[in-house]
């Protein structure tokens, strides 16, 4: 009887003490913008019945601080429109709100109004089930060069308007300048720059670096960037195969990225948790330079006990970007569009509905008028940092446009693996990744 | 009488009943409709445009190498997690079957992480592993031996995360076996005693055979598990560096948006490998078991 309680007693305390250890999350930030951080965020308001009141429901992906401006967002078109009601609902990261979409759709509950991550738009707008957007625009007499154009990529689809940004984002050097400044180098603006600075930054104590020199998060964004960068496009002019491999470019981009690793110039992350890990190496500095989505500016500046500053990726051939964040799609299956019609119309061109976001969140300017606001100039004479960001928009360019792209940027997160972690043949892998690439586009 | 008598003939199933549908609704409607799927290029937002592709979506994937990689994986992984797990926990249900107070808190011990999450149990050792930082670095250096890239190099990812599932499996199924080390009567090994047998010859005929039934069952149990093997590879690895953790069905989970006949097919697959390996190891196995 005593060993019994005595084994009940030792089980309690060991399982007290591995609680203690805790838990954290593994939010997978620093991929295409900053989504889902903390869940709970659940339903925003509950709907409030009411004579002709129209209940819109809207879903969205953006958790913790980024989340309550949403909520925010939501509150405010509520207060100022009597007859309609938008439901907002967090369903955590962009992925899990496309695998949700995809179910709820099938099964005839989806909401009326969605955020979706740019690069799905083609594949839900493939499946005819996005509104065109272009009546409406042109009913409220709006017109689509009102937006920024370099965020309109992912817009149209066969000619019709299927989404509007509304949390963009796009990647950015982020600089440690004290560190710089300390070693007398300056920002670098090309690759050749880029090369000699990153080196110069390498902190070598017998076989451990105690500091890299630039670093980026483990996604398929910044290669992209670099493709473009070196005037390869990722997808070729009529989409049949990649448009990197022949023209050299893609091995331009992996042999560069090869050689600052080799030196210690460029620490490559493991996949898991990969932005959160570059983010507070920099912040530590560890690294002088990340490659980084402008969703983290804010993060950063509000982080970092040195001088930081953002300038646009070195250029190679040319400066280029690709965009990235969320756009906003009303679905065909809505019975509400003309309120889902008026809530999208508020939150874009409103001052109190997008510009307001914007503002409080760090994304970009989705329109002109955002961008010549008075709040928003003051606040780019303030930090500097986020008006690069917008600046850089000039060179965006978003060449991984195709329906199939989720299914191949699968296999293109391999070829990288192969490549940054093992060390595989550069030419080789990206043969293995165009075969595969035009299998998949031929289907 | 004859009324009695239906009865009685429909009795039976009457019973069944409400057991059947619930296998039929959950269990056998699904695996009908994973075969259906795995024949359409689907669109899950839109049926119109799902396209009947045959036997299209096999042949893809046994042309392929990434599937051939994730079998391997998979069968390297269940290979070790069984072979580890039933080892160590034969060697400490050997061990523990001593009372003792010692020995209690041990088996607690050791129990402890199958009552703990596998999420948090992999967080925890993916800060363990981490190479700059992780604990088990610090001590492998500390007793002068080279560190290991752990989760970040396709040479040790896999066996990394094998060791964290023997960790986690090992309670379990030790005690299991000491429950059977326990009721084996003490009568035979006083025989033996007398017979002046050694001690490993007593382990060899008496102990083995007689918790044969058990081992058989783990045996079973564990192939089957591990070759769903799942959670500890999203979270640790996410399937990297370079696939060297894809396992069959984090394979299949990453179609899940984007090809989701494709990942049927994989699914129907998978059905079949386990199915084979569960149907040989009884053919081969039944008659070891030593049933009492």
């Amino acid at each position: 009887m005593k060993s019994k309680w005595f084994t009940l007693l030792s089980i309690m305390v060991l399982f007290s003490l591995l609680a203690a250890c805790g838990s954290g999350g593994t939010a997978n930030t620093g991929n295409t913008g900053s989504a889902g951080e903390s869940p709970g965020n659940g339903t925003a308001e509950a709907p409030s019945g009411g004579e002709g009141v129209t209940t819109v429901q809207f879903w969205h992906s953006l958790g913790g601080k980024n989340g309550e401006y949403m909520d925010a967002l939501i509150q405010r078109f509520n207060e100022s429109h009597e007859d309609i009601e938008v439901v907002g609902t967090f369903q955590g990261s962009y992925d899990e709100t496309v695998t949700k979409l995809q179910q709820a759709i099938a099964s005839g509950t989806g909401p009326d109004v969605s955020m979706l991550e740019r690069a799905y738009v083609q594949m839900f707008a493939d499946a005819e089930v996005l509104e065109d957007l272009a009546p409406y625009l042109e009913q409220s007499g709006i017109s689509a060069d009102d937006f920024t154009p370099g965020l309109m990529g992912h817009s149209y689809f066969n000619d019709k308007l299927v989404s509007l940004p509304l949390n963009r984002s796009t990647p950015i050097l982020h600089v440690n300048k004290t560190l710089l400044d300390e070693l007398g180098l300056s920002v670098p603006t090309t690759w050749e720059e880029m090369k000699e600075v990153a080196n110069a930054l390498v902190v070598k104590e017998g076989n451990e670096f105690k500091r890299y020199g630039v670093s980026m998060p483990y996604d398929t964004w910044y290669p992209i960037a670099m493709i473009s960068q070196a005037g390869g496009s990722f997808f070729n002019e009529d989409n049949t195969s990649i448009g990197f491999a022949d023209n050299g470019a893609g091995e331009k981009v992996f042999s560069y990225l090869k050689d600052l690793q080799s030196t210690g110039a460029l620490y490559y992350p493991p996949a898991q948790d990969s932005g959160n890990i570059v983010n507070s190496m920099f912040v530590e500095g560890k690294v002088g330079m990340i490659f980084q989505s402008t969703g983290s500016i804010g993060g950063l500046a509000s982080t970092v006990d040195f001088d930081y500053v953002t300038a646009f990726l070195p250029k190679d051939e040319v400066y280029a970007n690709p965009t990235g964040g969320a756009n906003v799609t009303m679905l065909s299956s809505s019975k509400n569009k003309d309120a889902a019609w008026e809530f999208i119309r508020w939150m874009e061109m409103e001052e109190e509905g997008g510009l307001e976001f914007i503002l409080q969140s760090g994304y970009l300017p989705f329109t002109k008028q955002m961008v010549e606001s008075e709040q928003m100039q003051e606040l780019w004479a303030k930090e500097p940092n986020r008006k690069v960001a917008y600046d850089q928009l000039e060179f965006a360019v978003d060449t991984n446009k195709d329906v199939a792209w989720p299914e191949i940027m699968h296999e293109f997160f391999s070829a990288i693996e192969a490549i940054m972690y093992d060390s595989k043949d550069i030419p080789s892998t990206l043969d293995t990744f165009k075969k595969e690439t035009e299998r998949i586009l031929a289907q | 009488m004859d009324k009695k008598r239906i009865w009685e003939g429909f009795r039976p199933y009457v019973l069944i009943a409400p057991a059947m549908a619930g296998i039929f609704l959950f269990v056998m409607y699904p695996v009908g409709y994973l075969i259906y799927l795995s024949l359409f290029k689907y669109n899950l937002l839109n049926k119109d445009k799902s396209r009947f592709v045959g036997l299209d979506n096999f042949t893809q994937i046994l042309g392929r190498g990434d599937f051939y990689k994730a079998l391997w994986n998979t069968t390297i992984y269940t290979a070790g997690v069984v072979v580890l797990t039933m080892l160590l926990s034969l060697l400490f249900a050997v061990w523990l079957n001593k009372k003792g107070r010692f020995n209690s808190i041990v088996q607690a011990g050791i129990f402890t992480p199958h009552v703990v999450s596998i999420v948090s149990i992999s967080l925890v050792w993916l800060w363990l592993m981490e190479p700059n930082q992780g604990l088990l670095n610090y001590v492998l250096k500390l007793v002068g031996l080279p560190p290991s890239d752990w989760l970040q190099s396709s040479k040790t990812a896999l066996m990394s995360i094998i060791i964290v599932s023997v960790w986690q499996a090992i309670g379990y199924y030790t005690l299991i076996i000491v429950a059977a080390l326990q009721s084996i009567s003490p009568s035979i090994y006083e025989a033996a005693a007398l017979d002046n047998a050694s001690k490993f010859k007593v382990f060899y005929k008496i102990t083995l055979p007689m918790i044969s039934p058990q081992l058989f069952f783990i045996l079973i149990i564990m192939t089957i598990g591990s070759f769903k093997v799942f959670d500890t590879v999203q979270v640790m690895t996410g399937g990297g560096p370079n696939n060297a953790t894809t396992t069959l069905v984090y394979y299949i989970y990453g179609f899940r948006t984007t090809n989701i006949g494709y990942a049927s097919a994989t699914g129907v697959l998978l059905m079949a490998v386990i199915g084979l390996l569960t149907f040989v190891y009884f053919r081969l196995l039944a008659k070891k078991v030593h049933y009492q």
